[in-house]
């Protein structure tokens, strides 16, 4: 184990931000956190990447105490936080200089180090650029690049692609792989599934500062998410009597669709295709939709997972 | 709302929810005329140190003048035994002029026509000024109330006593104008060095990397030193090219001064923003806290000009320290020997500050 977390407790105040957590990341696994605003996460990787104290409980990373061995552990962590930590007025290859600095990179390994973050991140085409001239995007690489200058053993980062749109988005998990390949630990904080369902080889779900639920996205899905669902979309003035006919399936409607259980979808579907169209009622479409994550944390928590505390 | 309005109104807001910004905000100027007023606001706007050499055997009438000026209010009285004793103190300013009572002052006096000597220290012409007219008016009132039949007033025998050079007003303004880096430049730039990565929140980073926060000081400190050194230069160099002033620019005694006085800057800066929670209550607390000083140190005026009970704070002010260390280089000609005690005063107290400002700062990072 990289990293093994142990019954860690963190208070603001009155408040359990952190409350009795307990896990452990493999080396060379991503490892996500996933939860809404306020759940922890920030909290918990914090205090992994020794910005915060805690009050109980025990934190090692590659078998060294967070107490007594902080500063070596900083040396094994590249700490990539939400908001760009990049100065503006300098160049990505000065502010890459500056990071190297703080962990004693020597000029060879930062001219290697350079050479990997132009090749497996992108960024060798604004090297030279100031960061203030780059886009939002751009800057984000950078930034996640010069986290990890120094070649760290593990990787940090707290909610990498959040208010990215959906291109950019895929273009990072590609990035956040490739570091798995090159041999990284990566843990992860994210409040989008399907982020955490894309990437993550294991998730921990938190709620109010505690972990619900902490497997494989697709156990978690099999075992707490539910059965898959039939969603079944036909014409507006039949929907009335579709749902009639689907009496004995206990359906739901949402946004004029019949969402319907389906222990055995493939099944069910022939089944309910046939049944609706002895009846002359006609699908426009009708799909087997599995578990995901969301329906994970709303069975653990019984709320949504992009809804803000 | 328009976008103007709303940005006004999001910064009032902001401004009364911080209360240290609130604080400052307010401090500013209530210090600065608290200040204003105990320096200007009163009867008597100077105080200064001076020698008396009695040389006529302490008989009651110059006992009597001798307590009666030291009863000015605006002069305080040291006695010497000899001219020499006397004089040494004036060349290290710590009297600004001296008195001497001749022989057979009695006995002139009760025939009708007493003289004393003055030896006023010529290097700052504003207190020579002020301490020669203090004391003029005195025997020229002293006569009235001592003896009724005597007509005539003391007179005073005046001669300017000149340590190194003979100054003029640029000569005295210009080593005080050096001193503004020191407190300035030192303080302003290491509070707002930690400030801005704090704001930024480029501090996370160099937090969660393995160095320890003396380094991550020590690195500010180096910058800040730049700058200040940069602001030294620039003032010397309009202020030799603007003023011409014969000045002494020893740069091997100025320099280690300098250094240590922007050290004390710096620390003092670093304190500052650990203690300051938001950037704009930092920054007011720097300047505020700059500008007060200024006014302690005798930059730009003499510390005698204070009242005595500022006069007490003015000492206990390391900068202080530098700035007469550096107008005795400048004016005094002193050596290395003569600034002993400034170097020692400020390298000790550039460590306690230091002390303190890591002490802060690692309360600050690890909480």
């Amino acid at each position: 184990m990289i990293i093994e977390v142990e019954n860690l407790v963190k208070h603001y105040g009155e408040v359990k931000a952190v409350d009795g957590v307990s896990f452990n990341v493999e080396e060379g696994e991503i490892f996500g956190l996933l939860g809404p605003n306020g759940a922890g996460k920030t909290t918990l990787m914090e205090i992994i990447c020794g910005l915060r104290r805690f009050d109980s409980g025990k934190v090692t990373v590659q078998r060294y105490d967070l107490v007594k061995d902080a500063y070596k552990i900083r040396g094994f962590i590249g700490f990539c936080p939400q908001e760009t930590l990049l100065y503006d007025l300098l160049s990505v290859r000065e502010n890459f200089a500056f990071s190297a600095s703080l962990y004693r990179l020597s000029s060879k390994k930062f001219k290697e180090r350079v050479e990997f973050s132009s090749k497996v991140l992108g960024v060798g085409d604004f090297l030279d650029r100031r960061v203030e001239q780059l886009s939002g995007g751009m800057k984000r690489r950078a930034n996640l690049a010069a986290s990890i200058i120094h070649d760290p053993l593990i990787v940090i980062l707290d909610e990498p692609t959040v208010g990215f749109d959906p291109t950019i988005k895929r273009e990072f998990w590609e990035l956040i792989k490739n570091l798995k390949h090159y041999g990284k630990t990566v843990l992860l904080s994210t409040h989008d599934m399907y982020e955490a369902d894309e990437i993550c080889d294991r998730v921990a779900i938190m709620e109010r500062g505690k972990i619900a639920a902490l497997d494989k996205p697709h156990i978690l899905k099999k075992t707490i998410g539910g059965e898959p669902t039939l969603h079944i979309k036909v014409k507006e003035s039949q929907l009335d009597e579709a749902i009639k006919i689907l009496d004995k399936h206990a359906c739901t409607v949402i946004d004029d669709e019949i969402q319907v259980l389906a222990k055995n979808p493939w099944k069910m579907m022939s089944e309910i295709s046939e049944k609706l169209v002895s009846h002359g009622v006609y699908t426009d479409r009708i799909e087997i939709v599995e578990p995901t994550l969301e329906d994970v944390f709303m069975k653990l928590s019984g709320k949504r997972l992009n809804v803000e505390e | 709302m328009n976008p103007i309005m709303g940005i006004a109104v999001k910064d009032i807001k902001t401004f009364f929810r911080e209360k240290g910004t609130i604080f400052w905000t307010i401090a500013f100027p209530i210090l600065i005329m608290l200040l204003f007023t105990a320096i200007f606001g009163r009867d008597i706007p100077f105080n200064a140190n001076i020698g008396i050499v009695n040389e006529d055997n302490e008989t009651p009438i110059t006992n009597n003048m001798v307590s009666e000026l030291n009863n000015t209010g605006f002069l305080v009285v040291k006695t010497f035994t000899n001219r020499v004793e006397a004089l040494r103190e004036l060349n290290v300013s710590n009297v600004r002029g001296v008195v001497i009572i001749p022989q057979n002052f009695t006995t002139d006096f009760i025939s009708g026509h007493a003289n004393i000597s003055l030896v006023v220290d010529g290097t700052n012409p504003d207190v020579a000024r002020l301490v020669s007219n203090g004391i003029k008016t005195f025997f020229t009132q002293y006569y009235k109330t001592v003896i009724p039949g005597y007509t005539a007033p003391i007179e005073v025998n005046e001669e300017i006593s000149f340590v190194g050079q003979e100054i003029g007003y640029k000569e005295n303004i210009v080593p005080g104008m050096l001193c503004y880096p020191l407190l300035f430049s030192s303080m302003v730039v290491s509070t707002g060095a930690i400030v801005y990565e704090r704001e930024k929140g480029t501090l996370k980073k160099i937090r969660a990397s393995p160095i320890h926060p003396i380094s991550m000081l020590f690195g500010k400190t180096l910058a800040a030193l730049f700058q200040t050194a940069i602001s030294i230069l620039i003032m010397a160099v309009m202020a030799v090219t603007l003023l011409a002033p014969s000045l002494n620019w020893d740069v091997s005694l100025l320099v280690p001064i300098m250094f240590l006085g922007s050290m004390n800057g710096i620390a003092l800066g670093l304190i500052i923003s650990c203690i300051g929670r938001a950037p704009q209550e930092a920054s007011n607390a720097a300047t505020t806290i700059g500008i007060v000083l200024q006014f302690f140190i005798g930059m730009y005026f003499p510390i005698e000009y204070l009242p005595t009970y500022l006069q007490q704070v003015g000492k206990v002010i390391p900068m202080t320290y530098a700035a007469q260390a550096i107008r005795d280089i400048m004016v005094r000609n002193a050596t290395l020997n003569d600034i002993l005690l400034p170097i020692a005063t400020l390298t000790f107290s550039a460590i306690i500050l230091y002390a303190v400002g890591v002490l802060l700062y690692k309360r600050w990072v690890e909480k």
